[in-house]
């Protein structure tokens, strides 16, 4: 049996991936981010801190719930449903590897569970296992990615967006000025992780995106 | 529930493929197995859990997952195994309720009295002796520290690092109600030969 989610509102079209550098930041960054979130701005935030332990995971996490962020806005971690459900978080997002989004959600109806795709194939799978929402990319040049090779680019966004219903955010350097060509492509929305690490002018950035992200 | 006394848990080997090695653990007579991988993927870990838990319930035995409680949860396992850097053992029962087993690692009486007031359903304790198939941050506890925490604890003890079928009956007698092995049973010529020996090891430790 397909599961189907009922979301009473919308996925915000914006997705902002923590660094990865809380194990030697505490969190400072991240927690930095989320108290900079303007409050008309709802946001996905996907805590991804691969090098922490479960247990410090979870501290993390649960610090980060305590923030109040703008309203609609869905705090994910990566791939632990199990610090999902104990910090109260609403959802879960899954790297291709990962736990199966269908066994999870069996566990934990009530958590969104979004994948990570990289090819049509893998739409095909996340689709099948009733993924919530996609990760694509990357779709631009970023040096984190470059070890993987080149950038899938805008027309491959464009094939993996028309192949699907499900809302598919693009990822890999994407900024304010290249977003819009995104959307056209089909993106539900925009995804990073670097553009967001500067706290200092993450407001203006966040609003730069909005702009574009909710024309 | 937790096996009767004394049992064998035969915790995976990350350098062998656990579902086999599970199996002839099974055969051996180990009422417990431990898929312990910490580099595995999710799908493959849930894959392997899913596998040793039908084997599990046909031998009857337990299928106990490491870290992992979301692919306890996921695969139906019969429990978790979780070490001091895990979920800390109050925020694992709230997810899993009181029908999942929780083990804990502890290296210390402390540990292990704390991880029982937490609600562990059994300690693991060690290691004992010096062991190849982890690397430690401290010395060995020795079998007179394992008969203190045993003497200490309502819970189950399960001894574990570096025992052998020489000093298996011995850790019976100290009070443990098991023992956790990895390369005892994996790395022997015949794993479910080697899992049935040190059975036979701790039978003769039972007082």
């Amino acid at each position: 049996m397909k599961y189907k989610k009922l979301l009473t509102t919308p996925l915000p079209r914006l997705f902002m991936i923590s660094s990865g550098e809380a194990d030697t930041d505490k969190g400072t960054l991240l927690f930095n981010q989320l108290n900079l979130l303007p409050e008309s701005l709802p946001c996905m935030v996907q805590i991804r801190e691969k090098r922490l332990a479960a247990r410090e995971l979870l501290i993390l996490t649960e610090r980060a719930r305590a923030i109040k962020l703008p309203a609609g806005s869905l705090l994910l971690c990566n791939e632990r449903m199990d610090i999902a459900l104990a910090a109260g978080l609403e959802g879960v997002h899954l790297p291709e590897g990962a736990c199966r989004p269908d066994r999870l959600r069996t566990v934990a109806p009530v958590l969104i569970f979004g994948c990570s795709i990289h090819s049509l194939a893998s739409l095909r799978i996340a689709e099948e296992k009733a993924a919530d929402y996609l990760l694509f990319g990357p779709i631009f040049d970023t040096p984190s990615k470059r070890k993987y090779g080149a950038p899938q680019g805008l027309e491959k966004l464009g094939e993996i967006c028309r192949a699907t219903s499900l809302p598919v955010f693009a990822l890999g350097g994407i900024t304010p000025q290249n977003a819009a060509l995104c959307m056209d492509k089909g993106a539900y929305g925009t995804a990073g992780l670097s553009i967001f690490c500067d706290t200092l002018r993450l407001a203006e950035t966040l609003e730069q995106f909005y702009r574009i992200l909710y024309p | 529930m937790i096996p009767s006394s004394p049992f064998l848990c035969v915790i995976t080997d990350e350098a062998l493929c656990p579902v086999t090695l599970a199996e002839e653990a099974l055969k051996g007579g180990a009422a417990m197995i431990q898929l312990r991988h910490k580099t595995a993927s999710g799908s493959q870990l849930f894959s392997w859990a899913v596998e040793i838990r039908k084997l599990c319930r046909q031998y009857q035995a337990l299928c106990i997952i490491n870290d992992r409680v979301d692919i306890a949860m996921a695969s139906e396992a019969d429990g978790v195994h979780l070490g001091q850097e895990d979920i800390p053992a109050l925020a694992a029962r709230k997810l899993l309720g009181s029908n999942f087993i929780i083990g804990i690692s502890a290296s210390s009486v402390d540990e292990a009295v704390q991880a029982e007031k937490d609600g562990a359903d059994y300690i693991g304790f060690g290691h004992i002796y010096p062991t190849i198939s982890k690397l430690k941050e401290h010395a060995p506890l020795g079998s007179d520290m394992l008969r203190h925490v045993t003497s200490r604890l309502s819970v189950p003890v399960v001894a574990i690092g570096g025992i052998s079928i020489e000093n298996a009956g011995l850790l019976i007698s100290c009070g443990a109600s098991g023992v956790a092995v990895i390369s005892a049973v994996s790395r022997a010529e015949e794993p479910s030969r080697a899992a049935c020996e040190l059975l036979h090891a701790l039978k003769k430790g039972m007082p």
